[in-house]
């Protein structure tokens, strides 16, 4: 190897100045910043240790339940795109479908939209009495499932998922189908002159085939339902009363309130989760290619 | 091996270069915002952003000054009747007000931040009272007004809101705010219903309309800030039981745990909720469509100003205003109106160049003919703080309010309450759906008080 090719370590000086100014100072900042008494009111910034990870995780029971609905929040969504998404792609790279490019732009339209205008175009659609939803349900003589879709408690939440699936599952088929595509076609031949049916071919070859893409599906959908907020947002800001919150949503409310080391300290929370479980799920994906 | 030092002097050269290229960035920067103040200064109607005085412009005849003016949107009212006002000042005076609109939600934030880094504009709107030790510190930022001469001229209910210690910080204009149970008559005839004086009666009433296929009570939570109103404009009530009540609990010698009718009041807003007399869509309604539930007439009932039946005739020019009467919100068995002084005031920033001008404004808005076409610019206003001007209630409303105590409401009066409305709202919402008891949105109250007194080092609490 010619050692003249090699740049000398300082090329990198601009990238990691700008790099670390910008990006890693900030966040090392803010994680400082759960560690003390910051606040809207005072100039005065006072350590004050794990104070605030402390009634995080102890007296307020409200923090737990933000925890909680995030963590719902995360593994219904994780779930319910993945498996939508793949039965959709999956149909979607069928020979005797037609159209297919059309039905594939139709499912994936709704990624394209805003969170806001989804949000809002939604919860107008939801009304109880005013909602296209119940309306509609109504005219087709079923009344009984006309519900408050956006105010019962026992509905709310799956509604904002519903809606979030809606939204996020052609984004997931258009990555599966990219998968999908790239399996050689000699698998399924060498199949089919075995006899294989449908089933045993999903089973045995495209699944296997495609976990590689399934695992980075997962870490993106597992990563953005922890870090959700517009849709909750927009949908139901959290409601009714605190029903739907999330640590985002929880964030954004202490940063109003005027307590900024507690709106830090429960975003170093969802960082360090998300880290963490970013590392385990990043570990176990090395360990399949080692043994492939 | 020449080519290599080469390499490595024009590497450390580069980085040189490019190092002091963002330091001389950075000094060139500061350069070119004063040329483009400069730039802004010249040019007659320049939005000053970041001038934190007034841009002054040389012209042939003299100095033409120009005041920069910061508001949200809810201080200036949406007809521009202030906007209209600065152009006839400018005719007069030749000082040119350069209006600077932020949005509500952010603008609380906006003008503290500016006032700490120094770049307030010369005159800015701020929400009252001032004189709760939640409220900005204006006695640190502002000219005192005390000594001029429309001081005297203003309500002296309305002083307070705007003055810390015995300085008068502000100037206001919105009269008191009057929250009723804005009715419709024609319904309350069909049911053979008289106004309720007592919850029970309230009830009674409510049933009798709701039997008639009436949604009793127009309520909207969605908005997040109505349904709060019944707790905290009902302060008449509380102060009855104990005239010196607010000061103890600012003082933090009782909590609101001791003030039974509030929990009272949360309770009777339940059962009425339970009963369906806000209606079946009250969790998912808004407060802007309550002019067309009440013009459609499918409600019998909303809180709201004495005024806002103004704003329903605007927007439904075929509804006759005269159906729809006021009576005192009865929770609790309440027959106090609660008065809210507060609004919001413009201040003159203690460090703008142009103080003189901008108290001469100040004097031009506080002119009479001014403080009329205020008034008339605004239709959901029922008054001016300004006694001089007669405000816009009815004969029949002045009878009714004439004859009723009035007293002043929770928010205004006491520490950490206001800032957390919209949490009580939330609260409220909860309870409605089920997942919180009347205690739970007590308690869930008094804790976010406590907490933020804490935050705020206030002396009361320390331990």
């Amino acid at each position: 190897m010619d050692r003249n090719k090699i740049y000398p370590w300082y090329f990198t000086g601009g990238a990691v100045f700008i790099y670390s100014l910008l990006c890693f100072i900030p966040g090392v900042l803010g994680i400082l910043y759960s560690f003390t008494d910051w606040n809207n009111f005072s100039r005065e910034i006072n350590f004050v240790g794990l104070k605030n990870y402390i009634s995080v995780f102890s007296g307020h029971s409200e923090y737990m339940s933000f925890i909680g609905n995030t963590l719902l929040f995360t593994i219904a969504t994780t779930i319910l795109k993945t498996v939508a998404g793949f039965c959709i792609a999956l149909l979607l790279t069928q020979k005797f479908i037609k159209f297919k490019n059309f039905h594939r732009m139709v499912i994936f339209s709704p990624q394209v939209m805003s969170y806001l205008v989804v949000g809002l175009v939604f919860r107008s659609m939801l009304h109880p009495t005013t909602g296209f939803v119940n309306n509609f349900l109504k005219s087709i003589g079923l009344e009984r499932l006309a519900l408050n879709w956006l105010t019962d408690l026992k509905l709310v939440f799956p509604s904002v998922i519903t809606v979030d699936v809606w939204k996020g599952m052609g984004y997931i088929m258009v990555v599966i189908i990219a998968g999908l595509v790239s399996i050689s076609s000699a698998y399924y031949e060498a199949a089919d002159i075995d006899g294989a049916s449908f089933w045993q071919k999903t089973k045995s070859i495209t699944i296997p085939l495609l976990k590689p893409v399934i695992i980075n599906v997962i870490i993106l959908n597992v990563t953005y339902g922890l870090r959700v907020f517009d849709m909750i947002y927009s949908l139901t800001n959290g409601g009714p009363g605190n029903a739907t919150g999330v640590i985002n949503t929880a964030v954004y409310k202490e940063f109003s309130k005027g307590n900024l080391a507690m709106g830090t300290t429960l975003s170093s929370i969802l960082f360090f989760f998300i880290l963490a479980l970013l590392y385990f799920i990043l570990r176990s994906m090395d360990h399949k290619e080692m043994e492939t | 091996m020449s080519m290599k030092s080469n390499r490595k002097i024009w590497g450390v050269l580069v980085t040189a270069a490019l190092v002091t290229g963002m330091l001389a960035g950075c000094g060139t920067n500061q350069e070119s915002a004063e040329s483009s103040t400069k730039t802004v200064e010249s040019t007659e109607e320049g939005t000053g952003e970041s001038t934190g005085e007034a841009a002054a412009e040389k012209e042939a005849g003299g100095e033409k000054i120009t005041l920069t003016f910061g508001s949200h949107q809810s201080g200036l009212p949406t007809s521009e009747v202030v906007q209209d006002l600065a152009k006839k000042f400018e005719e007069e005076t030749g000082v040119v007000i350069d209006f600077q609109i932020s949005p509500d939600a952010q603008w609380r934030d906006l003008i503290k931040v500016k006032l700490d880094s120094g770049e307030a504009p010369d005159i800015f709107c701020a929400d009252t009272p001032i004189n709760l030790a939640s409220s900005m510190q204006m006695d640190e930022y502002c000219v005192p007004l005390t000594d001029e001469e429309w001081v005297s001229r203003i309500d002296e209910n309305v002083l307070p809101a705007i003055s810390i210690d015995d300085d008068v910080y502000g100037i206001t204009f919105p009269g008191k705010k009057m929250y009723f149970y804005i009715y419709n008559k024609e319904i309350f005839e069909e049911a053979g219903v008289e106004v309720p004086a007592t919850y029970e009666e309230f009830k009674n009433v409510c049933r009798k309309i709701k039997d008639l296929g009436y949604t009793p009570v127009y309520e909207a939570t969605t908005n997040g800030w109505h349904q709060v109103l019944p707790l905290f404009e009902t302060g008449g009530l509380y102060l009855s039981k104990d005239t010196e009540l607010y000061n103890k609990l600012n003082k933090n010698e009782m909590d609101f745990d001791q003030v039974p009718d509030l929990l009272t009041i949360i309770e009777q807003l339940q059962e009425c909720a339970e009963l369906g007399y806000f209606g079946d869509d009250y969790l998912s309604n808004a407060v802007e469509n309550a002019k067309e539930a009440i013009a459609s007439e499918k409600a019998a009932m909303f809180i709201a100003e004495a005024a806002w039946r103004n704003e329903v005739v605007a927007d439904f020019p075929d509804f006759d205003a005269g159906k729809l009467g006021i009576f005192v919100m009865p929770w609790g068995d309440n027959q106090v109106i609660g008065v809210n002084p507060a609004s919001n005031a413009y201040f003159i920033n203690k460090n703008s160049k142009y103080v003189e001008e901008a108290k001469e404004f100040f004097e031009f808005l506080a002119r009479p003919e001014n403080l009329q076409a205020r008034l008339d610019g605004q239709p959901g206003l029922s008054e001016v703080c300004w006694p001089e001007i007669p405000g816009r209630y009815s004969e029949e409303d002045s009878a009714y309010i004439d004859a009723h105590d009035k007293a002043t409401v929770v928010q205004v009066a006491v520490n950490y309450v206001d800032y957390q409305w919209m949490d009580v709202g939330k609260d409220l919402e909860s309870m409605y759906a089920g997942a919180m008891t009347p205690e739970d949105v007590l308690k869930a109250f008094m804790d976010r008080r406590n907490e933020q007194a804490v935050l705020q080092k206030d002396e009361s609490w320390a331990e």
